[in-house]
């Protein structure tokens, strides 16, 4: 296989279409009778969108004027403007807790990525029982957060709990996994790449299925080394599903509140408080509902700002 | 042409339907009768009541409710079990939109943050008539008046949740120590307990376990202190409270207190009552029907303590039934409170699990004097309890339920003082303005 051919091979898989497959390009032009599909399909949509859009757009809305009041969970209270913003922007605990969820976010990305890409180029190869060993490797993103956070709060939680002991038989002393606050923060990271990594190993899995062995191959016979085919062809060739699997990761971690709730409730001492759980306990526990709402709203804006520039980054792969 | 006919016909009459069905689902919604209804809208009383005991509470309180007979034209009731997960949310959006209940029982601040909002129908009249019928006279001394507001009686007790000592008799007999009655008798028992591997300051304050703050406001009460004064405003760092968690810090820093205990679920601190880690500590009425295991035997009520100032007292929580202005008929709403209260007993005398009984004369059942923990607990704790309140008033108000009850703001007072890192001056410090930028 000629250099171009690898190339052209690159830019299919990049558009999802493989090798022997029948890809076309974007379409130029719409005939009237496209048109009027476009339109049939657009009117079958609407009912749809308008649903969408009342169930979405009215909490959206309900809730950025919350944000502007300094109201509780029962009444609306008076208009403020943007003083519960400029309020909970300079409080430190939000500024720990935006520096505690950014943290959390890139570790819980980046771990669960490389664990999930990893797996998914281990199993790639044959190995006895694999499918079993595939279906095992679900189970951390399979069963309910709830079960498998108490699963970790009885092993780690009291002196008595296995991993205390396994570190104090090992010379670490008595760990307290979770009344250290530092301690705290590396386990929720580690719990949460744990419960992630299967959502990207199948992400990774499907992607690598989708690169052209001729390409591997072709590699070999040029002499590429494994870590070069690693670098120079395989990381290009799932950079889409890369950064796809990124922008929902970093959702997923931004939004994650069973996690920390439910391990750490947020301590110890707001150690492992992140913006999410923060938002919750000053709407539900303090009955601050405008700057709770607030907090949110800064969250949103952060995540869309960063989906933003990740869709980007999948532009510019897919133009190069 | 017919086809295409027949096939835009199908497709318009689709999306008409479609539309139709969609924004009639939109009106029904949005509609002030829609699904659901409200308590005023239909005949029956709706009655809310949560998951106060164990699993058979709430099958035995849906029977005695529906099996209440009004008189003459005055409603009927229902029955409707909330579960504990979000709770507050569940009250407040029926109560905002109207659709919630004619009586419910709830948190036990519940009713004043609704008294507030003007949705709290108040039980001064009812209890006017409680004052004929004997109910009234059968409370507990100075239950009634915890929940006195200037208005009017926000609610009526219903039980008792409270923070008392519980001792583990055979760990206590293996260490030497005798049942302490005072803070430096305490101290000594906790010393003894160390010496065979046991904690004697435990309890927990974890994910979703508010027990370790109630405790600490529970030695400041001990001590003459509390979180508010004469004016209901915070008033954290008195010298009564300084005292109170310069003492607790000591336990904490001579290894008394199990060091992890900071971030323990209530899970864990029955874990370790369990696992015998534990001899003296302190929790609620309920700790030897939870997860302890085969040491639910050997756990008993402890004495109150007397604090250095000479004083004793504890923290305790009303839990309360509320009637609401939303009610089919206010009438209606009391004369089942009054059928309720009548008929109630068989929830304590058939040991569904709630908390303590507000009535005298469920406290002198048989069946209820079976558990000496609980006739301990009423006998020698309850004239000692106060409030979140104290120590400037004895009735709950307002501002407690979005300042201390269940807060963060508590939760991290609590784990600062457990983490043994901090001082009590600096940590009452932190913890009052934490509540002055709380209240409302």
């Amino acid at each position: 296989m000629s250099t171009e051919a690898i190339a052209q091979s690159i830019d299919r898989a990049r558009r999802g279409v493989g090798v022997g497959g029948s890809g076309r390009g974007p379409r130029r032009g719409r005939s009237p009778g496209g048109r009027s599909r476009i339109a049939t399909l657009l009117l079958f949509a609407i009912p749809s969108l308008i649903l969408l859009v009342l169930l979405n757009l009215y909490p959206v809305l309900y809730a950025g004027q919350q944000s502007l009041r300094n109201g509780d969970l029962l009444s609306a209270g008076d208009f403020v403007g943007v003083q519960n913003y400029l309020t909970v922007v300079g409080q430190p605990q939000f500024q720990r807790a935006a520096v505690f969820t950014v943290v959390f976010t890139v570790v819980a990305v980046f771990g669960s990525w490389a664990v999930g890409l990893a797996l998914a180029l281990l199993l790639r190869t044959r190995i006895p029982a694999g499918g079993f060993f595939k279906v095992l490797l679900l189970l951390p993103w399979v069963v309910p957060v709830v079960v498998s956070a108490t699963s970790w709060n009885w092993l780690v939680a009291t002196p008595q709990s296995p991993l205390p002991i396994l570190a104090q038989a090992l010379g670490f002393g008595n760990v307290l996994f979770l009344a250290d606050p530092l301690l705290a923060q590396i386990l929720v990271c580690v719990f949460k790449v744990w419960i992630s990594f299967p959502f990207m190993m199948m992400m990774m899995a499907s992607a690598l299925a989708a690169v052209d062995v001729n390409v591997y191959e072709a590699s070999k016979v040029d002499g590429a080394s494994s870590w070069q085919t690693f670098r120079q062809i395989t990381l290009p060739m799932i950079s889409r599903s890369t950064f796809i699997s990124w922008i929902l990761m970093t959702i997923f971690s931004v939004n994650d509140f069973p996690t920390i709730f439910l391990l750490t409730g947020g301590g110890p001492v707001n150690a492992t408080q992140t913006l999410v759980v923060l938002a919750y306990q000053t709407v539900f526990q303090n009955y601050q509902t405008g700057p709770g709402v607030a907090i949110a709203f800064l969250m949103t804006i952060v995540l869309v700002f960063i989906s933003v520039l990740l869709y980007r980054q999948i532009r510019k792969v897919n133009i190069e | 042409m017919t086809t295409n006919n027949g096939s835009s016909f199908t497709r318009r009459a689709f999306l008409g339907g479609s539309t139709a069905a969609a924004a009639a689902a939109l009106l029904a919604a949005c509609s002030p009768g829609g699904s659901g209804g409200g308590a005023g809208g239909g005949k029956a009383l709706k009655f809310w009541n949560m998951p106060w005991g164990g699993t058979q509470f709430n099958p035995l309180d849906k029977k005695i409710t529906t099996a209440y007979s009004p008189k003459g034209s005055l409603p009927p009731a229902t029955y409707q079990t909330i579960q504990w997960a979000n709770f507050t949310q569940t009250f407040s959006s029926a109560i905002a939109s109207n659709t919630g209940p004619a009586v419910s029982s709830g948190g036990g601040t519940q009713a004043f943050q609704f008294a507030q909002q003007g949705k709290i129908a108040y039980a001064d009249n009812l209890l006017d008539s409680w004052k004929k019928n004997g109910i009234y006279d059968d409370f507990l001394p100075g239950l009634v008046d915890t929940l006195k507001t200037d208005k009017g009686y926000a609610a009526v007790p219903y039980n008792l949740d409270v923070r008392v000592s519980w001792y583990n008799k055979a760990l206590m007999q293996q260490a030497g120590a005798e049942v302490p009655t005072t803070w430096d008798e305490y101290r000594d028992v906790c010393a003894k307990l160390k010496k065979i591997g046991v904690y004697g300051f435990g309890q927990g304050s974890g994910a979703g376990n508010f027990t370790g703050s109630h405790i600490l406001t529970a030695f400041m009460i001990n001590n003459g202190g509390g979180l508010f004064n004469a004016k209901k405003e915070p008033d954290a760092t008195n010298a009564a409270n300084v005292e109170a968690m310069d003492f607790i810090l000591e336990l904490v820093k001579n290894g008394y207190s199990d060091p992890a205990a900071a971030t323990y679920t209530s899970a864990n601190v029955q874990s370790q009552w369990k696992a015998k880690k534990f001899g003296y500590g302190w929790d609620g009425a309920g700790l030897p029907q939870g997860a302890v295991g085969d040491v639910a035997g050997d756990l008993l009520v402890g004495d109150p303590l007397t604090s250095p100032s000479g004083k004793t007292g504890g923290l305790y929580f009303p839990n309360n039934i509320m009637m609401y202005k939303n009610t089919p008929s206010q009438e209606g709403s009391e004369a089942f409170l009054t059928y309720y209260y009548k008929n109630m007993a068989q929830l304590w005398t058939k040991n569904t699990g709630i908390g303590l009984p507000p009535l005298k004369s469920i406290a002198e059942t048989a069946e209820f004097k079976q558990n000496q923990n609980n006739v301990k607990i009423l006998s020698d704790w309850q004239p000692i309890f106060k409030t979140w309140a104290a120590p400037g008033t004895t009735g709950l108000f307002y501002n407690i339920a979005n300042t201390v009850d269940g807060t963060q703001p508590m939760i991290n007072f609590a784990q600062s003082i457990f983490g043994g890192k901090t001082d009590a001056t600096n940590a009452l410090t932190t913890l009052q303005n934490a509540l002055e930028g709380l209240m409302k």
